[in-house]
């Protein structure tokens, strides 16, 4: 047996979805990811759970639905794919991520690709983010298929010394150390709390945008809880503050700065117009289309969900690497959402500047030259992220 | 990509075309329900291309996992062996109506063989095999298994894990040697349906099997049919739900079985090895369990699951199956039981007689072949009058 292997699974199932005993898990994995899929199965066992579902993913049998399935397949959602997802509320979930392929669906049409989401099933897990009802953890899967696309060759090895360091496995204790690091993030989000901040805004190369924020949204960072209670980390590694905005007032134009995997493409330097809180022009390098279908055939895609900061404190930053997974490189640098914002972070209910979409898609937009500054009720800007470097007190 | 992996990528292709197209025969419209161990990848991929290239509406794909199933019954509260999770129970349902093909060839047939037998042998999920048991009986799903070679079975089958040579093998089983694979499975399946009509029309009373640690009689039901592999739903489906198949079979009156059987092939179950299986009958029940090897896993299996201390399917194999031809032991029951004769014990067959089923027809929860055929195995038939006829002798049919 793996003795790191388990060890990371142990990391996982115990500080990351904080897997109770009785508690029924749920584990999405790319059938690539088979390894630790095993080793996370044993894990959640021995911390308890009653049964452990594993349900396992593969993008080479999406690939074969876009690419010859009738229209139908695209957004249908099987009757016991959403039994699964629906039995998920009140129990644990642990997903790995890497997509061993990335580009696997590169010569396929764009839009077709965009289209393939069942909204029903992602409907069902936003239902459980805004009730709060599950404690979840998403973990990366270090394999061959992933150290290919970080190093040129499959260097397991030095992937797994990169992934050690940003979950903080070469640590003595690594539990103790995730509570400290947890803690710093906490002290940084009450500081935003405090401060109050009417809008964001990001100034950097192709990059002017303002962002309003929601009144009666919170800042959030690591650690979570859920409404009965459980506390969790729902990211590892995690190194962000994030809030949802408020969807009616983005103006202007950001630009991306890491490629993004998704859905079987890769997105390369996306640049993002928006007016009245919607995108209205899209352009990229590559992925465009299948980040237009996503506006397109989602409602309020188009609108952003979230928008987190992330400094040069960050593991995963400091280890100059792109991962090529959203996990690790949205928690290397800042990143915004579109699509789906976060429910759990409202105090009341939601408002009109919510965003509800049945989507949620991460994108890097930080950089050493990207200055974040909080404008504040009266028009008074207040840096907050200079180099890469937090700027409150 | 080398001239070899065309040639190999082109085997695969038409491999899964022949389970779609004749094994599961899937329509137009169906949807096609794909259960391949993680370590099927390749061929479950094939599979699903070829599905839709035949006209599914959708193929879903859910991976088994052994390793998954080590963990839970390693490590799982007791209460985790018999569960069936509400999403699987919806699953099995959604088949009905539908397609289904199932992979065989585990990568490790070993792989729970220092796990406690007894758990292994209650590791059953009950409601799910009880939908699977309706289902047979109301013909509703199209399903086909077939081989997915990859390295551990061929590791298993030759000691080394040498896939090519596995992928041979199972080539030659599958006819896809035959210049029409389709074309050979139809003369092959008519040749096997003209013997089983011929014993039908027999109308035997019981089988007599006798052979080295082997005297059995078994009784048969008056309305017995003989039968190959090939189905036909309810729906008016026709299917072939193994691939290979080289048996005729029907399912016995377990009320009526006496005497001795030694099984002369190891048996790979639930991820042990079984070895010099003999068991003794009296008025249909085992009373007596033997082995050389996991006598402790068929022990519990009979003690937890109701009726599978009787025997459910009675299998016939002669010298011409490509399987025995092979002369390959696969350590797979799918290949192995089309090699030599075979029985199991637990559940029967509801579509190997006419009328509906009574209490001759086993009801149970588990279906476990085992291989009882050699050279020296005598098989004949009992009739009404006590006369007996000879079925086979050293491998070979013997009726006319």
């Amino acid at each position: 047996m793996d003795e790191r292997l388990e060890r990371y699974a142990e990391l996982a199932v115990r500080v990351g979805a904080n897997v109770q005993p009785g508690q029924e898990v749920f584990l999405f994995a790319a059938v690539e990811h088979h390894d630790l899929a095993r080793a996370l199965t044993r894990q959640a066992y021995r911390a308890g759970a009653s049964y452990v579902n594993v349900l396992y993913s593969d993008m080479h049998a999406r690939k074969a639905m876009i690419e010859l399935g009738p229209d139908e397949a695209l957004t249908y959602a099987p009757g016991w794919l959403k039994d699964f997802v629906t039995s998920i509320a009140g129990n644990a979930l642990i997903a790995t991520t890497g997509d061993p392929e990335p580009d696997l669906l590169a010569d396929l049409d764009g839009e077709r690709v965009g289209r393939a989401v069942p909204q029903e099933i992602v409907q069902i897990r936003m239902q459980q983010m805004g009730e709060n009802s599950v404690n979840w953890v998403g973990v990366g899967a270090p394999g061959e298929e992933w150290a290919r696309q970080v190093f040129g060759e499959p260097d397991v090895e030095r992937l797994w010394e990169a992934v050690a360091y940003c979950m903080r496995l070469d640590e003595p204790d690594p539990a103790a150390a995730w509570s400290e690091h947890l803690a710093r993030l906490e002290a940084r989000t009450t500081q935003l709390n405090e401060l109050k901040a009417d809008a964001l805004r990001y100034r950097g190369p192709g990059t002017d945008l303002t962002v309003g924020l929601l009144a009666n949204a919170r800042w959030e960072s690591g650690s979570s809880t859920t409404s009965g209670g459980i506390t969790y980390v729902a990211n590892m590694p995690t190194e962000e503050l994030f809030t949802s905005p408020d969807a009616r007032r983005t103006e202007g134009t950001i630009r991306q700065t890491l490629p993004l995997p998704l859905s079987g493409q890769v997105v390369r330097n996306l640049e993002l117009t928006f007016e009245g809180g919607r995108a209205v022009r899209v352009e990229a390098e590559s992925g465009a289309d299948l980040v237009r279908s996503h506006f397109a055939t989602i409602e309020n895609a188009d609108r952003l969900g979230e928008v987190a900061l992330v400094t040069k404190e960050s593991r995963v930053g400091q280890t100059g690497l792109v991962f090529n997974d959203p996990l690790y490189d949205e928690n290397a640098t800042c990143h915004m959402a579109y699509g789906a914002a976060f429910p759990f972070l409202l105090d009341g209910e939601p408002g009109e500047g919510f965003n509800v979409a049945n989507m949620h898609v991460d994108f890097m937009v930080g950089g050493p030259e990207l200055e974040v500054d909080a404008v504040m009720p009266d028009g008074a800007e207040v840096p907050l992220i200079r180099n890469e470097e937090w700027q409150l007190a | 990509m080398s001239v070899d992996g065309d040639d190999n990528g082109r085997r695969l292709e038409q491999y899964a075309e022949l389970a779609v197209r004749v094994g599961a025969n899937v329509q137009p419209g169906q949807e096609v329900f794909i259960q391949p161990m993680v370590e099927h990848t390749e061929l479950a991929r094939a599979l699903v291309r070829q599905a839709y290239e035949a006209g599914a509406s959708y193929v879903h794909v859910v991976y088994r996992d052994e390793h998954v199933r080590r963990a839970r019954i390693e490590l799982g509260p007791d209460s985790a062996l018999t569960y069936s999770p509400d999403w699987e129970i919806a699953l099995t349902e959604a088949e009905s109506g539908n397609a289904s093909i199932g992979t065989m060839g585990k990568p490790d047939p070993q792989l729970l063989a220092d796990l406690d037998g007894e758990r292994i042998g209650r590791a059953v999920q009950v409601q799910i095999a009880e939908i699977v048991q309706r289902q047979h009986r109301e013909s509703s799903v199209n399903w086909c298994g077939i081989g997915a070679p990859n390295a551990g079975w061929a590791k298993q089958v030759f000691g080394e894990p040498d896939v090519e040579r596995l992928w041979d093998k199972v080539a030659f089983c599958m006819r896809l040697d035959e210049p029409d694979p389709v074309a050979a499975w139809r003369e092959h399946i008519a040749r096997l349906d003209a013997r089983a009509e011929t014993l039908t029309a027999l109308r035997p009373d019981a089988l007599r099997y006798r052979g080295p640690g082997t005297d059995l009689t078994v009784g048969l039901l008056p309305t017995a049919r003989w039968g190959s592999a090939r189905f036909r739903t309810s729906g008016g489906i026709d299917y072939v739900a193994n691939m290979p198949t080289e048996e005729i079979f029907t399912t016995p009156d377990s009320r009526r079985a006496e005497g001795t059987i030694r099984s002369r092939k190891p048996l790979s179950l639930n991820g042990q090895i079984i070895r010099g299986l003999q068991f003794t009958f009296e008025e249909g029940r085992i009373v007596g369990v033997d082995a050389e090897q996991g006598a402790d896993l068929v022990r519990s299996q009979i003690a937890t699951n109701e009726n599978a201390d009787r025997l459910g399917e009675l299998a016939l194999v002669t010298s011409e199956s490509r399987v025995g031809q092979s002369g390959t032991l696969f350590f797979d029951t799918l290949f192995d039981e089309n090699a030599t004769c075979h029985i199991a014990y637990g559940m029967g067959l509801p579509y190997a007689f006419d009328g509906e089923p009574d209490e001759r027809t086993n009801a149970c929860n588990v279906h476990v072949d085992f291989m009882v055929g050699a050279p020296e195995l005598e098989v004949d038939a009992v009739l009404a009058d006590g006369s007996e006829v000879p079925l086979i002798r050293n491998e070979e049919w013997q009726l006319a």
